[in-house]
């Protein structure tokens, strides 16, 4: 039962903050892991919560779903939770630190899991607002001049977002009549009787939605907030947060049929495309590690809104297993950035060298979640990626397939430079005593990087039974 | 069955097997260069024992494993020929790596990457989907952006990551075409595409981007400054990648596609010809300027690839066997070439030839090793490479293109000029350093290559009829 997700995590949070809080604080931790345990048990066995909750729910008008789109959000979110505690633990020295960070790692859960599972609009707006509640926070985390500058500028263009949204939503509700997912799909389906006011609501809920992924041009908050967050944040922004909050819901509305508009489509090409192009391009320019994986992080949000832009059953299938990949990759390359931080104290690329050869693991890691981010097979970031260049193959949009291919070669370009500036190449001076980083980062990344091969050499295997009939995806 | 299982150890056996040789490797050393040596000389006869049956026109079909709809290889003549060459030139370039690479460090890197591009390139060699083709194309890039980058010297990344992305652009741009193939075959499936193809000429749009490419793989003009660039990795590296195997997957793929799966419009049979003529003339100029040894076979690699686009290209039955055949023959020779400088410059620590001079005198089999298989490459007979140049310059007059024919010719007497120069400043005249020959088992190794080159071309009957069948079977099935 979904609900459960929700309530465990309220609970959790609730139940941290009392006292005995020295006993709690010992034990948040450990809470925490256990509860995103759950999660993943949850999302392989679905049954495996339910309790017949699910008559209160439906009496309540609260329903949920329980679809793949939404396990393979639960699922994400689990994963990157997990990541993001286990480099907290080892990051955060202090023990108050730390509880502070369980308290709204669990807090942001809680928003990203209800979002993925409630069935309105409405709803989904109120559980965005925790998530972004909790993040501005997390951004904050270390009370620097940077941080405070991130957050701020991530506060401002939310709130923008959120009055657009609640613009959308208003506007909808109107026109439609109702905010259910059921409602709007049935009203979306009849094209000839959509509505101005509906498409425009729809429109203005897509532009907050558009700021909240970071989408070109609405990104300038997120390389800031990236940056300057701490690194267990930055995993779990990049990873999923933004993801969850902008991408999912674009996600869910195309699935439902409310983005068929030509109009729409059209948006959503071109602002995918530009995304793409401007996140690579400015990635290029970057000297610092992190910044340079935050303006990647944008260019690949624009993949999956360009699969969107397919408006196809394919599409949307590509635009998830993109964002899944998005979300296991980046957090890999951000553990990476955080295992070489941890044990350097810098993230200045420059400075780096062949640190490929003191730290094997993080080295090996780190190619291969480059390589996969790149579409360079057999990773499964390949995969996605093919996904999304057939999608748009087919719906006729040859232009705009090209155009996904080729700017792969930006994606490697920056990747690369990263591999010969920190990893491959002949080991600067001064760092001879450099050493591996600890268990807690290296395992992470470790079972990342297995999910990425493992995917991508099983990617056969899954493709008819996992994500999309085969029907669709003809060999 | 058993041949099915043959195909899938070819394959799967150096690919897994790659992945526990660092971990031999940090036990013991020698266990692990035998491992290596031996999962590659597995194949190699594993694909010989398979030449018996598909010479009898069979093609054995493997599909993927609880997916019975999905086929995953198929093993023509053209496929199993292939996979010989590059099995049988791999093992002796790993052999020669025993010795040439223990002097230098991450040597369990160095065994994992060639022993899985290897793996690779019998995957692509006999993948029956354009989509597992494109996987095992980008895995020898992968492979190769290691290995060219071994010394981790800041410069030689560089020339890595140039490598790396001008062949990831032009597979990406491969990709594109295999796109179209897709939206007018309607699968990716060769036999598939075959079937629904059948004598329609595929768009030229798509031959466009293929061409793509085969010309950054196989470094053709303008898509070959990567390669002599590449000369910065270790010399068997050099050898295995730029000579032997790598290049050859962009002439394979060509085969494969346009010879033995599509039909091309008329113009392609003209216009890459000229592509090759232009590639072959230039590059071989470059051979004559260059002073540095490995960037001069480098080039007449470049141009050499032009005589085998010429003959896979000129839609004659001889003139594509003659291409087959020497994709054999250059492999050899020019690996034996690539060795043979390595001995030269890991004992004088010099690639400069002008800073060379009289070697024969001290390294007297590597010398004439060099001077075997530099003869193969001319064309001069009675070795290997002047059967194969013969066919393919014939084959281009039989087609139609004696133009064409004629700068290849010239093409051919400035192979002859180049080498020759380079044997000279390098092997005769006085000595400038006197170095010892290199350990026997590198010598051993180029002795090999240049014993090949000259029974290459002694029994040239037995490979010849091979490719001259693979033609045909080729041939037969597309009309």
């Amino acid at each position: 039962m979904t609900l459960l997700l929700i309530i465990f995590f309220l609970a959790a949070v609730l139940i941290i903050n009392l006292p005995p809080k020295a006993f709690f604080k010992k034990i948040a931790f450990w809470l925490a892991l256990f509860l995103l345990l759950l999660q993943l048990v949850f999302v392989f066995l679905p049954r495996s919560l339910w309790t017949g909750l699910n008559t209160l729910c439906s009496s309540n008008n609260f329903s949920m779903v329980q679809d793949s789109l939404s396990m393979v959000m639960l699922l994400s979110i689990a994963i990157v939770g997990l990541v993001a505690l286990l480099v907290a633990k080892a990051h955060i020295k202090s023990e108050n630190k730390l509880f502070n960070f369980v308290c709204l790692l669990l807090l942001c859960c809680i928003g990203m899991n209800g979002m993925v599972v409630v069935t309105d609009l409405f709803t989904l707006y109120l559980f965005l607002e925790i998530v972004a509640a909790a993040v501005y926070i997390m951004i904050v985390f270390e009370k620097n001049q940077n941080a405070y500058e991130g957050a701020f500028k991530y506060f401002i263009l939310s709130a923008i977002a959120t009055t657009l949204m609640l613009a959308g939503v208003g506007l909808t509700l109107s026109t439609v009549g109702a905010l259910s997912f059921t409602a709007l799909q049935i009203y979306f389906a009849n094209t000839a009787q959509i509505s101005a006011g509906a498409t425009i609501g729809v429109l203005l809920f897509m532009a907050g939605l558009f700021i909240k992924s970071g989408l070109v041009p609405f990104h300038g908050w997120l390389p800031d907030a990236y940056q300057a967050a701490p690194n267990p944040v930055s995993i779990l922004l990049a990873g999923i947060v933004t993801k969850s909050s902008g991408v999912y819901a674009l996600v869910r509305l195309g699935m439902l049929g409310v983005l068929v508009p030509e109009s729409l489509k059209t948006l959503l090409l071109a602002f995918g495309a530009a995304t793409i192009l401007i996140g690579a391009l400015a990635a290029l320019w970057q000297k610092d590690f992190k910044r340079m994986l935050a303006y990647s992080s944008i260019s690949q949000v624009g993949y999956i809104v360009l699969s969107l832009g397919a408006g196809t059953l394919l599409g949307y299938a590509g635009a998830i297993f993109h964002m899944f990949n998005h979300a296991i990759l980046k957090s890999l390359l951000f553990v990476n950035s955080a295992a070489v931080e941890s044990r350097t104290g810098t993230r200045d690329m420059d400075a780096m060298g062949g640190f490929a050869a003191k730290m094997p693991w993080t080295g090996a890691t780190s190619v291969i979640g480059a390589l996969s981010i790149s579409g360079i097979p057999p990773f499964s970031g390949f995969w996605s990626k093919l996904v999304i260049v057939i999608a748009l193959w087919k719906a006729g949009l040859h232009y705009y397939a090209a155009f996904a291919i080729l700017a792969s070669l930006l994606t490697l370009s920056y990747m690369l430079y990263m591999q010969r500036k920190v990893f491959f190449g002949k080991l600067i001076e001064g760092y001879d005593d450099l050493r591996e980083a600890g268990f807690l980062y290296i395992l992470p990344s470790v079972i990342l990087a297995l999910i990425t091969i493992g995917l991508g050499i099983g990617f056969p295997f899954i493709v008819g039974t996992m994500l999309m009939p085969v029907a669709i995806f003809n060999w | 069955m058993q041949n099915e299982l043959l195909v899938v150890v070819i394959v799967f056996l150096p690919i897994f097997g790659a992945f526990f040789l660092p971990l031999i490797g940090s036990a013991n050393e020698k266990m692990r260069n035998i491992f290596a040596l031996l999962m590659v000389v597995t194949a190699f006869l594993a694909s010989l024992m398979l030449l018996p049956e598909v010479m009898r026109g069979t093609v054995i079909s493997v599909s993927f494993p609880f997916i019975p709809a999905l086929g995953l290889f198929h093993a023509d003549l053209l496929a199993v020929f292939m996979a010989i060459v590059s099995s049988m030139v791999g093992s002796i370039i790993i052999l020669y790596s025993f010795e040439y690479i223990s002097h230098y460090e991450n040597r369990n890197e160095y065994y994992f990457m060639v022993v899985l591009f290897l793996g690779a390139m019998m995957g692509l060699v006999f993948s029956r989907n354009l989509l597992f083709l494109y996987l095992f194309w980008e895995i020898t890039a992968i492979v190769c952006w290691r290995l060219i980058g071994f010394f981790r010297e800041k410069k030689y990344v560089l020339m890595a990551d140039k490598a790396f992305i001008v062949t990831v652009f032009g597979a990406l741009m491969m990709l594109i075409g295999f796109l179209m193939i897709y939206e007018q075959a309607g699968s990716f499936d060769l036999g598939t595409i075959k079937e629904n193809m059948k004598g329609t000429p595929i768009s030229n749009v798509a031959v466009f981007f293929i061409l793509f490419g085969i010309f950054s793989k196989s470094a053709t003009l303008p898509l070959h400054t990567w390669l002599p660039d590449a000369g910065v990795a270790p010399s068997p590296v050099t050898a295995l990648l730029h000579a032997a195997v790598l290049v050859k997957i962009g002439v394979y793929v060509f085969a494969r596609l346009f010879v033995a799966t599509l039909v091309l419009d008329d113009i392609w049979h003209t216009l890459v010809p000229f592509i090759a003529a232009v590639s072959a003339l230039i590059t071989a100029g470059a051979a004559f300027i260059e002073t540095d040894i490995k960037r001069i076979i480098a080039y007449s690699t470049i141009s050499q690839l032009g005589f085998i686009l010429l003959g896979l290209s000129v839609n004659t039955e001889l003139g594509i066997a003659g291409g087959l055949l020497y994709i054999l023959m250059h492999g050899i020779a020019k690996g034996g070439l690539f060795l043979c400088a390595g001995i030269v410059e890991q004992k004088t620590k010099v690639k400069d030839i002008t800073q060379l001079g009289g070697l024969i005198t001290t390294m007297p089999i590597t010398a004439i090793s060099f001077l075997f298989c530099a003869f193969s490459v001319m064309g001069i007979p009675p070795f290997g490479g002047f059967f194969s140049k013969y066919m393919v310059v014939a084959g281009a007059v039989q087609g139609g293109h004696p133009i064409i024919a004629l700068v290849f010719l010239i093409g051919a007497i400035m192979t002859i000029l180049y080498l020759f120069r380079l044997f000279n400043l390098v092997f005769l005249g006085e000595l400038r350093l006197d170095r010892s020959e290199g350990s026997s088992v590198m010598t051993v190794s180029v002795f090999l290559l240049a014993i090949l080159s000259l029974a290459g071309g002694i029994f040239v009957s037995y490979p010849a009829e091979v490719a001259r069948t693979a033609v045909v079977q080729a041939l037969e099935l597309v009309k």
